[in-house]
């Protein structure tokens, strides 16, 4: 690992301790063409920026909303590494593989926006499909990425009929996902009712896909 | 106006495009955004009946929202209840919805059925028929739907009205039902609510246009810029019905939630919320339209003393502030939990509240000159004219207890909760509610079977 490597990886360090998507995506620019390993970058660079910035969190000396900055410069320069980490077939460390979106005819997204942001926050990968998301579109998706776990969010208690035919869905895949679900309306009773797990809010989704998945802290 | 005529809505529903383009608005179907000129939105305001009258099945309990009235409703809708006898969490029927709708039958100061959670022991696609068909046995005050999001639910409440006013015509000159639609933020008309609304619109039925800001989240973590983006919402929701159906009575209603920054949870009480409503109680007012906002509002999980304490502040601050409906008892936890007990001991704090804000009487009676120049320097009050003609004017409290420890203690020594607990039994047991007639009955369960039937799902 070069000096020059070094100083990149500082300095995208910096950029997600002062919570600075415009600094971080400069820096991911300039890192690349400089050859910096992308793998590398994001491992030394973010995430453990990230990782720390987490844990100021924990601690009550960072809000909530610095988390969600931090992680938002984090997002940034990752998906400019993204392409040359694709082309080269590279393979991200990561604690683990989730797809996560609300589901469908349900467009209340930012508790699900929280719990991604604290997911990657937390080290894992996240493959956030957005709002109104059919059964199908997180099957496949978990498919093509390989996801440990599947989350699903609904606000409304019309949505949650669509949490059960994604339990569904998952069961008739046969894949070996794990399934999470949240939402105003829903609670442990429900997700037992439907075969999967509940996680009240984004702190206890972290420690519940953790569990899940196998991974200490 | 800026955020309207410049940045636009994002508008989910195509119905509500179409009303907007015919009108003037620039529309990008594509896009699904409209931007909305001033002079639009201006024309719709005009168009808003000034005085709001939601009326009951008997005249006598009609609803004059003029801005002279504060007027006091439930919260709903709950996804769960606090049972009654047990304590613990339980998921709520329509028996639920059946007694909290005798309970306000009740209350003399609670003027409108909200329903306070909603049925899981019914279909759930037909669940807003269900709890008007609870409601309407156990009161005759009017009825607020909340959460209607198809427009065959509101085609079906309309019928169910309509069957029991005397048809639709009477319906559109005595709406015994209101129904609410939820705009969403930051800047979105949702389609599903919104082309509901616009079917209630079809018979005037009056309508609570809400915006529903989360400060720092879904609307900007500064009070003003929350307030802001709250009222585009509204103000784009009130063009649309206008241009639609013009002079369908609407009510701007708020009810934000503010973030606590440690964990991203959300209040609907904590001071920046309570703010929010209140800037757009004043907004309303500006306007010339009745306010429905804040109120007895809590995120505490429990009857507790956060409850209490966040529900009176919330509901003080928002009727001081001018706001026309201001008490929304029963609920917990961010409007989703019932607790039977906090619904009497929020009538409690809405009441003591109504006294407040009817403030002093000045005058030559009530100044009690001759009483005190009678009971002189070392005298006392109680037993004078006086006294005897103006005591049926003092607040009675149905809960507080102010007597002394000893007396309180013999008593049971029971808390607030407690003292609640038992009220509500009582009110339960002894309360009759209004007959309603066999075939009007009849008719009602017909319709309901039908919605059952007919409500896609």
């Amino acid at each position: 690992m070069s000096v020059k490597s070094e100083e990149f990886f500082i300095q995208l360090e910096n950029s997600v301790r002062n919570f600075d998507v415009d600094a971080a995506t400069e820096v991911a620019q300039r890192a690349l063409e400089a050859g910096v390993d992308p793998v590398e970058a994001i491992e030394k660079g973010l995430s453990k920026a990230l990782k720390q910035v987490g844990q100021r969190f924990e601690r009550g000396e960072l809000f909530i909303v610095h988390l969600i900055s931090a992680a938002e410069a984090m997002k940034a320069a990752i998906s400019v590494f993204e392409p040359k980490i694709l082309e080269g077939k590279m393979k991200r460390k990561a604690l683990g593989r989730i797809v996560i979106g609300t589901v469908k005819g349900d467009i209340h997204d930012i508790g699900k926006n929280l719990v991604s942001v604290m997911l990657t926050a937390g080290g894992f990968e996240v493959y956030d499909l957005g709002k109104d998301v059919p059964a199908a579109s997180f099957i496949e998706k978990a498919r093509e990425v390989g996801a440990d776990v599947i989350g699903a969010s609904a606000l409304l208690t019309t949505s949650m009929p669509a949490q059960k035919e994604l339990a569904d869905a998952i069961s008739e895949s046969g894949l070996k996902t794990e399934y999470i679900v949240g939402g105003a309306p829903v609670n442990e009773g429900w997700a037992r009712e439907i075969n999967a797990h509940y996680a009240a809010d984004a702190t206890s989704a972290v420690g519940l896909v953790k569990r899940l998945i196998g991974v200490e802290g | 106006m800026d955020i309207l005529e410049n940045l636009g809505l994002k508008v989910f529903s195509n119905q509500a495009l179409k009303i907007l383009d015919k009108s003037g608005a620039t529309v990008n179907y594509d896009k699904q955004t409209a931007k909305i000129p001033q002079h639009l939105v201006d024309e719709a305001l005009r168009k808003c009946p000034k005085t709001v009258i939601l009326s009951a099945r008997n005249p006598k309990l009609d609803v004059v929202l003029d801005g002279k009235h504060i007027v006091g409703t439930t919260d709903g809708t709950g996804i769960s209840t606090i049972d009654l006898e047990t304590g613990e969490r339980r998921t709520p029927t329509k028996d639920d919805v059946a007694k909290t709708a005798l309970i306000v039958d009740a209350l003399d100061h609670i003027h409108m059925y909200y329903p306070t959670v909603t049925p899981m022991d019914f279909p759930g696609h037909a669940h807003v028929l269900h709890e008007y068909d609870a409601a309407i046995d156990n009161t005759k005050k009017h009825f607020i739907s909340g959460a209607t999001y198809l427009p065959e639910e509101a085609s079906f409440l309309v019928e169910m009205a309509s069957t029991l006013v005397g048809g639709r015509e009477e319906l559109t000159k005595r709406p015994i039902i209101s129904a609410v639609a939820c705009m969403m933020s930051p800047l979105i008309i949702p389609s599903e609510q919104t082309d509901s609304a616009l079917e209630f619109a079809r018979y005037r039925v009056p309508l609570i246009l809400m915006t529903m800001p989360l400060t720092g989240a879904t609307g900007p973590i500064t009070v003003s810029g929350s307030i802001l983006v709250g009222n585009a919402q509204i103000l784009g929701a009130i063009t649309i019905v206008q241009m639609a159906s013009p002079g369908t009575p609407v009510i701007y209603s708020s009810y934000p939630l503010s973030m606590e920054l440690k964990t991203g949870a959300f209040s609907v009480a904590f001071p920046e919320a309570t703010l929010v409503t209140v800037g757009h109680i004043h907004m309303a007012k500006r306007y010339g339209l009745p306010s429905y906002g804040g109120g007895t509002i809590s995120s505490s999980k429990v009857p507790d003393q956060q409850a209490a304490y966040e529900k009176s502040l919330c509901a003080l601050t928002c009727a001081l502030a001018g706001g026309d409906v201001c008490g929304t008892i029963g609920l917990l936890e961010n409007y989703t939990v019932l607790s039977y007990e906090q619904m009497l001991i929020d009538y409690e704090m809405y009441e003591y509240m109504l006294k407040i804000c009817a403030g002093i009487d000045v005058n030559y009676e009530s100044l009690a000159l001759e009483t005190i120049y009678k009971v002189g320097m070392e005298g006392h009050f109680l037993a004078e004219k006086h006294t005897l003609k103006h005591a049926n004017e003092v607040w009675t409290p149905m809960l507080s207890d102010p007597r002394p420890y000893a007396t309180w203690k013999e008593a049971g020594g029971k808390n607030v909760v407690e003292r609640a607990r038992d009220k509500v039994k009582e009110i339960l047991s002894t309360h009759r509610p209004p007959s309603l007639d066999q075939d009007i009955k009849k008719k009602i369960a017909e319709i309901i079977k039908e919605g059952e039937k007919k409500i896609p799902h």
